[in-house]
């Protein structure tokens, strides 16, 4: 039985319908040890079924380490989506819940006809001269999550300078103990600074640049930089 | 599998000049936006994040009437779906400061100014905070806002509930499923919340409430380890893994202080159900002084603003 029902899987046609360059999928999974890797590759399949435009491709973890490397890819599920020329935006976790939404406002974007980023927000990446990793921590039932997750995103689609993953925590708890996620969203930046709850682009925007003014100092939650101002 | 297929958010805000902004996305946006569309009213929904407000915060809900009983996220995301589709047009954007220019509301949102001729003010409330040591410090490590949210991290572990209202009972029974303790703190000695929903978690087994009983801080080291209580019989520390915190709201009324009068609380003080002191502002939902804050109420503001808005027109 299909996942998406005749009507979503209508929309989601629809929603295609305005991609206007091809899109890359390259998901990675794995038979073992990896209980949600079958529900993704089956939503993945479906997705695929709906454009001409979405150009899937799934690896296999294990084998096709290789391609796992050049994609920067170190756990699974994995989904990576891009116009083909990069691998700076990742989904790790089964794409379900608000993160299905996630992930296909983040496909329309590789697209090319989707939303873009305010004018200040572009600014501020066309001027990076440092690289930023951002990790997104998520939940499928938050339903403030997509906001953070896509706009990570869209910054890495939009940057040479910036990767994005959103994780979905449950499915990687070890990594979500490591960053002591309790709450989402939760956007880690190089690991370091760290942003509670979303934040509106344009305050990420300046958290992020007063963040990489200062510099590193340890474990910093964003938010002071803009409580200070 | 629970898929969500609408796309995230809107076209990030570009700025015009427009007959209606409506500020906010929650079911009261989301209503008068449908209602504006089909009055042919252009006009445009600016909202900070997602579309779907506080609604959209809670794992069901079934009090909307002919909806039996919904997910907030679905309810959410079918208002707005059905705005769209009469031609409700949406943008990211956060109102900051709102003002006149010559006959128009000026609208300053941070990355683009409106000029509109109706405004109404449709912004709801976030979360009240309860004011105690340890709140900010554990947000997000332990302190939440949202049960729907962060329920998950919660499996097995000891929760307590703040608060005595719908949204702290109802919150603590969805997270009663998840954790193996809950513990509901209410300064009351009953609940405020609808009879019906009490009753569900005084008789819920792994709940348990500590009536006429206060928080009066939130410790630990890295995380939350437990809370120091005011109870009648003195003061008492128990351990706890996470805080969910329901003791209201705070109306999201900054942006609009200069432009219409609000009452000492922060609402905006209305005049019939959804006049403001000003003629062409109006205002619907949390973010009113009107009684009962639900998605019915807010839908039905809406409207009312959106209807109102148009017989100006005429
Ligand atoms: C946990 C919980 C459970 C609940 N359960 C129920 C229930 O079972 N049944 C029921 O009927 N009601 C329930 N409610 C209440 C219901 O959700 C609210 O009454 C309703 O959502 C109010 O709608 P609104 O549109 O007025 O405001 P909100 O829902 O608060 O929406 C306001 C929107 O405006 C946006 N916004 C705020 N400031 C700005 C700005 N400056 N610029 C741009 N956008 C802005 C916010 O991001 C938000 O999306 C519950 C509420 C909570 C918190």
């Amino acid at each position: 039985m299909a996942l998406l029902s005749e009507s979503d899987a209508n929309e989601v046609r629809k929603i295609f319908g305005s991609l206007e360059r091809d899109v890359e999928i390259r998901a990675y999974t794995q038979r073992l040890e990896c209980p949600t890797c079958q529900d993704t590759e089956m939503i993945l399949r479906e997705l695929d079924g709906l454009s001409d435009r979405i150009r899937l491709t799934i690896l296999n973890f294990q084998t096709d380490r290789e391609a796992a490397g050049k994609d920067g890819v170190e756990r699974v599920p994995a989904i990576v989506v891009s116009d083909g020329t990069h691998s700076r935006v990742k989904f790790y976790g089964t794409p379900s819940g608000y993160e299905f939404s996630s992930l296909l406002t983040v496909i329309v974007d590789a697209g090319g006809s989707g939303k873009t980023l305010s004018e200040e927000t572009l600014e501020f990446l066309d001027g990076l001269d440092k690289d930023l990793s951002l990790q997104v921590f998520v939940t499928p039932a938050c339903p403030h999550c997509p906001s953070s997750a896509v706009l990570a995103s869209r910054m890495a689609l939009h940057s040479d300078r910036i990767t994005s993953e959103v994780i979905e925590a449950n499915e990687f708890q070890e990594l979500s103990r490591r960053f002591r996620v309790q709450g989402v969203p939760r956007t880690v930046v190089n690991g370091q600074y760290y942003a509670e709850g979303a934040l509106p682009e344009y305050m990420m925007v300046e958290a992020l640049s007063r963040g990489l003014e200062e510099g590193p100092e340890g474990e910093k939650d964003l938010m002071d930089y803009i409580r200070t101002s | 599998m629970d898929l969500r297929t609408g796309l995230v958010g809107g076209n990030p805000g570009k700025g015009r000049t427009t007959d209606l902004v409506i500020a906010g996305g929650g079911p009261a946006a989301l209503s008068a936006s449908l209602y504006a569309a089909r009055y042919s009213i252009d006009h445009v929904v600016l909202e900070s994040y997602q579309p779907g407000g506080q609604a959209a915060l809670t794992a069901w809900i079934e009090n909307y009437p002919g909806m039996g009983r919904i997910s907030g996220g679905d309810l959410a995301a079918r208002m707005k779906e059905q705005a769209e589709r009469w031609g409700g047009s949406f943008e990211t954007a956060t109102v900051t400061s709102t003002g006149l220019r010559d006959d128009l509301i000026e609208v300053k949102a941070d990355s683009a100014v409106y000029l509109a001729r109706f405004l109404i003010i449709a912004t709801g409330a976030a979360p009240a905070k309860l004011g105690v040591p340890g709140e900010d410090r554990f947000y997000g490590r332990g302190v939440s806002y949202c049960a729907t949210c962060d329920a998950p991290f919660f499996k097995g572990a000891h929760v307590m509930v703040v608060g005595g209202g719908d949204s702290a009972v109802k919150e603590g029974l969805h997270l009663s499923e998840f954790a193996d303790r809950l513990t509901l703190v209410h300064r009351r000695d009953r609940f405020r919340a609808e009879p019906y929903l009490a009753e569900k978690l005084l008789s819920c087994d792994n709940c348990s409430v500590r009536w006429n009983t206060t928080v009066s801080a939130i410790e630990g080291e890295d995380g939350v380890e437990g809370v120091l209580l005011e109870t009648p019989e003195g003061e008492e520390r128990i351990d706890v893994d996470g805080v969910f915190i329901y003791v209201g709201r705070r109306p999201a009324t900054e942006a609009f202080s200069g432009l219409v009068e609000l009452n000492p609380d922060g609402t905006v003080k209305t005049r019939g159900i959804v006049g403001t002191s000003r003629s062409n502002v109006f205002a619907a939902g949390d973010v009113t002084d009107n009684e009962l804050r639900q998605v019915v109420t807010a839908a039905a503001d809406g409207a009312r603003a959106a209807s109102a808005v148009f017989n100006l027109m005429q």
